[in-house]
C-alpha cells in the first residue's frame, strides 16, 4: 500500500479504489483498459467494483463533453447505482446516463435519430399505458388464434418471442411460430396506428436503428465512448445485440458485470449463455471474482450444490452460516404462521441489534405473498412488500417521488438526496418546456413544494395529494412521455389512501429514510436479486413448485435452480426453508410430491459435511 | 468543423437571410447594411462569454419593417449549421444529437426569441424571452451549462486595441507571458529579481528621490490621516519574482515609446498578432478544439498595403499549410469571421469565404456567397487573381457589365453618360475580362454564385468563311444561366434570342466597327487622325468620314491596333457627343438597370 499516500483526496473514488486493491480480481477489473467482463458471484463486491470503475473511467477516459452510458436492469437498480456513485463524488449530469435499456433507447437513440433515419415515428413519442397494451393485445389476439382461445396466459410467450426473434427478415421469424409472428406484427401495427409505442418497441426500434445506421453508431460512440452494463445476464438478446453493434463494430468500450448463475428471467427472454459467450469473445478481458464477502461458507457450499455447479467461491468473512428446514404439513398458511411466531422471533434474538429489517421472507409468487402478508399483519410486525403484488410499481417517477419524500423527511439536512439531482430529474420529466422562464417556474414550483412539505411524520397520502395538485397534474397534462407514469402514480396514491395497504405510511417511510430498519422484508425470489439480509427465510419450497411440475429435464431445471440459488445467496448468516411436502394446483388439486429436490440435495450435502 | 449556413429571420436588418458559408467568412457590405448584426446573431447562439442577460433582446430588435405592434406569433429566429465535424469525437459528442442531416452530418443550433408563454395579444416587453435548441425539434433545449461545451469563442471586435494592450487583465500578452513563465527556471528568476531590487535601490536611495518619496508620504498622511495612509515606495517594477514577468511591457520603436504612444494602426496590428499567437497556443495545448474569431472592421487605421499584407496572411495561411503536405491538410483550428468594407481586404480574400450583404427588394438585408459555386481550380485561381488586381470592385457593385477589354471600359461608361445614365451613381461597374473567357465570371455573378445582376457584351467576330465566333461563345455561356429544361428542343435562332433575354449581348462585328456604323464615324475618324502617326491611316480616315459606306473593316481595325485599342478608346471617349449608341450596348445597360430594379 505504498501508493496510498499519493491518493488524490479530491477524487473520492481513489480512496474507494484502495479497498479493491486487496482483491486481486477486483483490482484487475479496476485496472482494465479495454473491453472487460466481470463475472461476479453473489456477495463478490460487484456493485462496489462497478461504481468505483465507473467513477474512474468518467474521470480518466470519458471526460466531458463525452461520457458513459450505464445500462441497468430496472429503475430501482439505476437509483441504487446513482446513490452509490454520488458517494464517490460522481454527480448526475448530462454526460452520464444511468438507466434501463428502454430509457437509453428512447432518450439517446429513438428520440434524437428515428426521424432522421426515416422512421415514421411522431415527434412526441407516446408510451402505451398497460391498459392500452392489454386492450390492443386482446383485440388483436382473435385475429390470429380465433375467438375460441382465451388470450390470457399468452402474453408471456408473446413477449418472449418478440424479444428473442429479432430479425424479422430471417426465416426463423415465421419459421419458429408463424402465428405468434403474425400476432406480433398485427399488435405492433395497431399500436402504431394509435401513435403509440410500448416498452419493447423502444428497445427493438433502438436496436434496429443502431444496427442499420453507421452514423448513429458514430454519434453514440462520440457521446458515450464507454458502455457499462450491470446484470448482463438478465438483459436479454436485444441488449446483447446492441452491445455487439456498439462495442464490436463501432469502437465503444464495454464494461459489463453480471453472473450467469443468477439469470432468472428466462421466461422473459434472458439467456445466461449470452454473458458466458460474451466473456469468452476474443478481445475481452474476463475477470472472475472469487470471494464472497456476504455469506458464510456453509451456505456458499450448499448454494453451489443447489445450483449443480462447482464455482469454488470462498467466503472472505469468518461467518459460518446455518441452514434449517421446517416441515409444516398443514400447508402454506402453517408455514407463514410458523415464520411469524417462531422462526423470526428466534432469529431476532440470536444476534445483538438484529432488527426486522435484517430479515427477509422470500416466496415464489404473489399468492404466497398474500399469505405471508396476512400472517405478518396478524402478528403486528411492520413490513415492506416488494413484488408485483407490492403496494406500487417502481418506475422512474415513483423512484423520484421516493427521493422527494426522503428529502422532505430530513434528507434536506444532510443534502441527501441532493436537491440539485431531484430538480434535474424533475426537469427531465418536463422535457417539453423550452423557455428559461417556464423552467424557472417549474423549479420554483418544485422547491416551494419541497420546502413547505418537510414533515417527516406526516402521512404520505396527504403529501402525495398536495404533490399531485401542485406539481404532477400540470406535468401529466403536458408531457406525453409521462403517459404511463400517470398509472404508476395513481397506484401509489391508491396504496397510500385510507383504503390502501400503505394507509399508515409516513413520509419518512416512503422515502425509506427511517423505519426501513424496523420493517420485515417480504419479497418474491425474483425481486430479491441484488439484495442481502442477515436472515433469509424461503417459504413454499415444494417439489412441483420449484422446480415447477413442468420442468422435467435437467435443462429445464436449470433456471429454477438458479432462482433457488439466488434466494439462498441473499443471506449473510442464516437460511431457513419451510415446506409442507405438497402443493395445490390453481384449481385446488393436491399433489403430494414432497419437498423441493433442491432442498433434499442441500440437506444431503449438509449431512455429508457433518 | 465549420459553420456551413446561417439563417436569420426577423432580426434587425434581416427579414429572412439565408447564406451558405465556407471555412472563413469575410462579410462585405456597405455601412448600416447589418454586418455587425450578423456577427451579433452568431454571438447570441454561440458566445459562451455572453451572459444570458445579453441574450435577452428587446422589441426594437425585431426586423424594422415588421408591422407594429408585434403579435405573439412574431418570433426572431437565428440558426447556424455546422458541417465537417464528424472526424472529431468531441465535436461529434456535442453536436451529434442535433443533426438535421445524417450523411454527411450537419448539425443545427437555433436561437429563438418571442413571447412564447403569452396567452394572447397584445404582448408586452416582459413577455419576451429566448431559448436555444438543437436539431430540428424545439424540445432539445440547450442549457447554458451545455453551451459552454460548444468549442466556440467569438472574440470581440478590435475596437479598443490600445486600451486592451495597456490593461494587464485584458492584454493578449498576458496568457502568452503566463505560459512562458511556467517554463523559466525559478532560481534564475529569483536572482534577476534580486538584481532588479538592488538596481532599484540604487536609484531610490539617491537623496533627491528619497526626499520626494518622503514628501509624498507626508502629504498623503496629511490628506487621509495615518489610518488610511498607503505604504508607498518608488520603483520600476515589483521586485518579487512572481510578479516580475507580469510587469513586462510592450515597447515600440526600439524601446523608445510605450504602446500607448503607438498609432492606432500599429496597436491594432500588435493586438491581432498577439491574439493569433494566443489562439494557436490554446489549440496546440489542447485546451480548445476550435475557435471562431470574429473581427469587426479589421481595416481600421491600417494602411491599405498593410491591410493586404496582414489579411492575406490571416486568410490564406492555411492554404499554404495544406499545400506543403498534400496528404493530410491540417484542420483549421480557427475560423475567422470578418466584417469589412475595405476593398483591400476583400481583394485578398479567398473566393469561398466571401459573403456579400446587400439590400433586397423589400428593404431587408440579404446575403450571398460563392460557396456553392462549382468552379475548376484554375477558374477559381483566375477569379481570385482578377479580384485581387481589380481590388474586388465587382463585389461592391449593384450591377456589372462584363466586357472583353480595356477599350470597352472607356467607351461603355462614356456612352452611358451620353445616354443619360451615370454608372457610378447606379452602382454599375464595367469589368473587363481581358479576352473572351467569360465563363468563370458568369458563374461567379450568376444565381448559383453571388447573384449580382450583370450583362455580357461581346463581339460577333465574323470570319471570312461566313461563320462567326460570337454566337458560339454566347451559346456556350447560356447553360450556366438557364436550366437545361428551358433550352431543350430549341433552335439556334430561339437559343440566341433566349441568350439575349438572359443578358448576353452580341454586336454585329466588333466594338469599333459597330461604333462607326451607328453614326459615330466622324468622332472616330477624328480620333484616328489625332492619334495616328501613319500618314496613310490619316488619309484612309478622311476617306471613310466622307463616305462611311467605303469602310473596310479589317483595314480600319488594323489602323486602330496600330494606335493601340486602349489608347484609341481613351481618346474617343472624350471626343464623343450626342446619344448615338450601338444597340447592344444600350440594351445591355438598360437590361442591367432593369435587373437592379
Amino acid at each position: 500500500m505504498s501508493s496510498a499516500k499519493s491518493v488524490d483526496l479530491r477524487q473520492p473514488f481513489r480512496i474507494a479504489a484502495e479497498e479493491l486493491r486487496e482483491n486481486e480480481e477486483q483490482w484487475q477489473a479496476y485496472e482494465s483498459k479495454g473491453h472487460c467482463v466481470v463475472l461476479a458471484g453473489p456477495g463478490s463486491g460487484k456493485t462496489k467494483t462497478l461504481t468505483t470503475k465507473l467513477a474512474r473511467m468518467l474521470a480518466e477516459d470519458a471526460a466531458p463533453p463525452r461520457g458513459i452510458a450505464c445500462i441497468t436492469f430496472n429503475s430501482e437498480c439505476a437509483g441504487e447505482l446513482k446513490r452509490r456513485l454520488e458517494r464517490l463524488g460522481v454527480r448526475e449530469s448530462h454526460y452520464i446516463f444511468i438507466g434501463t435499456i428502454h430509457a437509453f433507447c428512447l432518450k439517446h437513440v429513438v428520440l434524437p435519430y428515428a426521424r432522421l433515419a426515416g422512421l415514421d415515428i411522431s415527434d412526441q413519442v407516446a408510451v402505451a399505458l398497460p391498459s392500452e397494451q392489454e386492450g390492443i393485445f386482446e383485440e388483436t389476439f382473435p385475429e390470429v388464434y380465433g375467438s375460441n382461445t382465451p388470450p390470457s396466459g399468452w402474453r408471456t410467450a408473446f413477449d418472449k418471442y418478440r424479444r428473442t426473434h429479432l430479425d424479422r427478415g430471417a426465416s426463423a421469424w415465421l419459421g419458429d411460430d408463424a402465428d405468434m409472428a403474425k400476432l406480433i406484427e398485427a399488435y405492433e401495427s395497431r399500436l402504431r396506428k394509435r401513435g403509440l409505442v410500448d416498452f419493447d418497441d423502444m428497445v427493438l426500434i433502438g436496436l434496429r436503428l443502431i444496427e442499420s445506421h453507421g452514423w448513429i453508431r458514430r454519434c453514440l460512440h462520440a457521446r458515450f465512448p464507454i458502455l457499462a452494463v450491470d446484470e448482463y445476464q438478465d438483459l436479454g438478446l436485444p441488449l446483447h445485440r446492441i452491445v455487439l453493434a456498439l462495442c464490436f463494430s463501432a469502437g465503444v468500450r464495454l464494461f459489463a458485470v453480471g453472473d450467469p448463475d443468477q439469470s432468472i428471467y428466462g421466461f422473459a427472454g434472458a439467456k445466461p449463455e449470452l454473458l458466458t459467450d460474451l466473456s469468452n469473445l476474443k478481445g475481452i478481458e474476463k475477470v472472475q471474482l472469487r470471494f464472497n464477502y456476504r455469506t458464510g461458507q456453509t451456505i456458499i457450499d450448499a448454494s453451489e450444490v443447489a445450483l449443480g455447479e462447482t464455482r469454488g467461491y470462498k467466503a472472505s468473512t469468518d461467518r459460518i452460516g446455518t441452514i434449517d428446514f421446517y416441515k409444516c404439513p398443514e400447508g402454506i398458511a402453517e408455514q407463514a404462521e410458523r415464520i411469524c411466531t417462531s422462526i423470526i422471533p428466534k432469529a431476532l434474538k440470536r444476534r445483538d441489534k438484529r432488527e426486522l429489517g435484517d430479515v427477509a421472507v422470500l416466496y415464489l409468487d404473489r399468492n404466497d405473498g398474500d399469505v405471508i402478508e396476512a400472517a405478518v399483519r396478524k402478528s403486528g410486525m411492520k413490513f415492506i412488500r416488494m413484488d408485483k403484488g407490492g403496494p406500487y410499481a417502481k418506475t422512474p417517477l415513483t423512484r423520484w417521488i421516493e427521493d422527494c419524500a426522503a428529502w422532505c423527511a430530513g434528507g434536506w439536512k444532510k443534502n441527501s438526496p441532493r436537491l440539485s439531482s431531484v430538480i434535474r430529474t424533475w426537469e427531465g420529466f418536463n422535457a417539453s418546456l423550452r423557455t428559461e422562464s417556464a423552467l424557472y417556474d417549474l423549479k420554483l414550483g418544485l422547491v416551494r413544494f419541497l420546502f413547505s412539505h418537510r414533515l417527516p411524520q406526516s402521512l404520505a397520502s396527504a403529501w402525495l395529494t398536495d404533490m399531485q395538485s401542485q406539481l404532477l397534474k400540470a406535468a401529466f397534462k403536458k408531457e406525453t412521455v409521462l403517459r404511463d407514469e400517470t398509472v404508476a402514480f395513481s397506484g401509489l396514491l391508491r396504496a397510500c389512501s385510507a383504503e390502501g395497504k400503505l394507509k399508515d405510511l409516513t413520509l419518512a417511510a416512503l422515502g425509506g429514510q427511517a423505519g426501513a430498519r424496523d420493517q420485515l422484508n417480504l419479497i418474491t425470489l425474483h425481486s430479491a436479486k441484488g439484495l442481502e439480509f442477515d436472515v433469509v427465510i424461503m417459504m413454499g419450497m415444494e417439489q412441483g413448485r420449484i422446480p415447477s411440475w413442468a420442468a422435467k429435464t435437467l435443462e429445464s431445471k436449470r433456471e429454477p435452480r438458479r432462482l433457488f440459488y439466488v434466494g439462498i445467496t441473499r443471506s449473510r448468516h442464516e437460511v431457513h426453508f419451510t415446506f409442507s411436502g405438497f402443493n395445490l394446483s390453481p384449481r385446488g388439486y393436491r399433489f403430494d410430491n414432497g419437498p423441493s429436490e433442491f432442498l433434499i440435495e442441500v440437506a444431503k450435502r449438509l449431512k455429508q459435511g457433518n | 468543423m465549420h459553420i456551413s449556413r446561417i439563417r436569420i429571420q426577423n432580426f434587425r436588418n434581416f427579414r429572412d437571410l439565408d447564406v451558405a458559408l465556407g471555412e472563413d467568412a469575410v462579410i462585405v457590405g456597405e455601412n448600416k447594411i447589418g454586418k455587425s448584426n450578423l456577427l451579433h446573431a452568431l454571438r447570441l447562439i454561440l458566445d459562451p462569454s455572453l451572459p444570458d442577460s445579453g441574450r435577452q433582446l428587446r422589441e426594437e430588435d425585431f426586423w424594422d419593417e415588421l408591422p407594429r405592434p408585434l403579435g405573439k406569433d412574431d418570433v426572431i429566429t437565428m440558426s447556424v449549421e455546422f458541417a465537417d465535424f464528424e472526424g472529431d469525437e468531441k465535436h461529434l459528442a456535442v453536436l451529434g444529437e442535433f443533426l438535421v442531416t445524417a450523411e454527411p452530418m450537419v448539425a443545427r443550433l437555433t436561437y429563438v426569441f418571442g413571447a412564447f408563454e403569452a396567452e394572447e395579444d397584445p404582448v408586452t416587453e416582459s413577455d419576451y424571452e429566448f431559448f436555444i435548441y438543437g436539431g430540428d425539434k424545439e424540445d432539445l433545449r440547450i442549457s447554458s451549462e451545455f453551451r459552454r461545451r460548444l468549442p466556440f469563442d467569438l472574440l470581440p471586435a478590435l475596437r479598443d486595441a490600445e486600451g486592451d494592450l495597456s490593461n494587464w487583465r485584458k492584454s493578449p500578452l498576458r496568457p502568452l507571458l503566463d505560459d512562458v513563465s511556467s517554463k523559466i527556471d525559478r532560481t534564475a528568476l529569483d536572482a534577476i529579481a534580486e538584481q532588479i531590487s538592488e538596481a532599484t535601490e540604487g536609484v531610490t536611495d539617491t537623496p533627491e528621490i528619497k526626499a520626494l518619496a518622503g514628501e509624498i508620504t507626508t502629504r498623503l498622511t496629511d490628506m487621509v490621516g495615518g489610518a488610511h495612509a498607503l505604504e508607498m515606495t518608488l520603483g520600476f517594477s515589483p521586485t518579487e519574482a512572481d510578479r516580475l514577468l507580469r510587469s513586462l511591457r510592450l515597447f515600440i520603436d526600439g524601446g523608445k515609446r510605450g504602446v500607448a504612444d503607438a498609432s492606432l494602426g500599429s496597436a491594432n496590428l500588435l493586438y491581432l498578432t498577439l491574439k493569433a499567437l494566443e489562439l494557436e497556443q490554446l489549440v496546440k495545448k489542447g485546451k480548445r478544439d476550435h475557435t471562431f474569431l470574429a473581427i469587426e472592421e479589421p481595416e481600421a487605421h491600417l494602411h491599405p498595403h498593410l491591410q493586404r499584407l496582414v489579411y492575406r496572411d490571416f486568410l490564406r495561411r492555411r492554404d499554404h499549410q495544406a499545400g506543403a503536405d498534400k496528404k493530410e491538410p491540417p484542420r483549421p483550428a480557427t475560423s475567422i469571421f470578418m466584417t469589412t468594407h475595405s476593398p483591400h481586404i476583400v481583394s485578398v480574400s479567398p473566393l469561398k469565404s466571401l459573403v456579400l450583404l446587400r439590400k433586397s427588394s423589400d428593404a431587408s438585408t440579404e446575403a450571398v456567397s460563392a460557396v456553392g459555386l462549382e468552379l475548376e481550380d484554375a477558374e477559381r485561381g483566375d477569379l481570385e487573381r482578377y479580384l485581387d488586381v481589380t481590388r474586388g470592385e465587382m463585389l461592391f457593385a449593384k450591377g456589372v457589365l462584363l466586357v472583353e477589354g480595356e477599350a470597352e471600359t472607356y467607351i461603355v461608361p462614356a456612352l452611358a453618360k451620353l445616354l443619360g445614365y451615370e454608372l457610378d451613381q447606379l452602382g454599375l461597374t464595367v469589368c473587363s475580362v481581358g479576352g473572351t473567357n467569360f465563363t468563370p465570371y458568369v458563374k461567379l455573378l450568376g444565381h448559383a454564385g453571388l447573384n449580382i445582376p450583370f450583362a455580357v457584351l461581346t463581339d460577333f467576330d465574323p470570319k471570312e468563311t461566313g461563320k462567326n465566333l460570337g454566337e458560339d461563345r454566347v451559346l456556350g455561356l447560356l447553360p450556366h444561366l438557364v436550366s437545361t429544361k428551358s433550352t431543350k428542343g430549341k433552335t439556334r435562332i430561339e437559343l440566341l434570342a433566349l441568350a439575349k433575354a438572359t443578358g448576353l449581348f452580341l454586336n454585329d462585328y466588333t466594338l469599333e466597327v459597330d461604333l462607326f456604323r451607328c453614326g459615330r464615324h466622324k468622332s472616330i475618324c477624328k480620333t484616328i487622325t489625332e492619334l495616328t502617326e501613319v500618314q496613310i491611316s490619316k488619309q484612309r480616315a478622311e476617306g471613310w468620314v466622307n463616305d462611311p459606306s467605303t469602310l473596310e473593316g479589317k483595314r480600319f481595325l488594323a489602323d486602330i491596333e496600330e494606335i493601340g485599342k486602349g489608347r484609341f478608346a481613351q481618346r474617343l471617349a472624350g471626343n464623343m457627343a450626342g446619344n448615338r449608341c450601338p444597340a447592344y450596348i444600350k440594351e445591355a445597360i438598360e437590361y442591367v438597370i432593369g435587373q437592379i430594379g
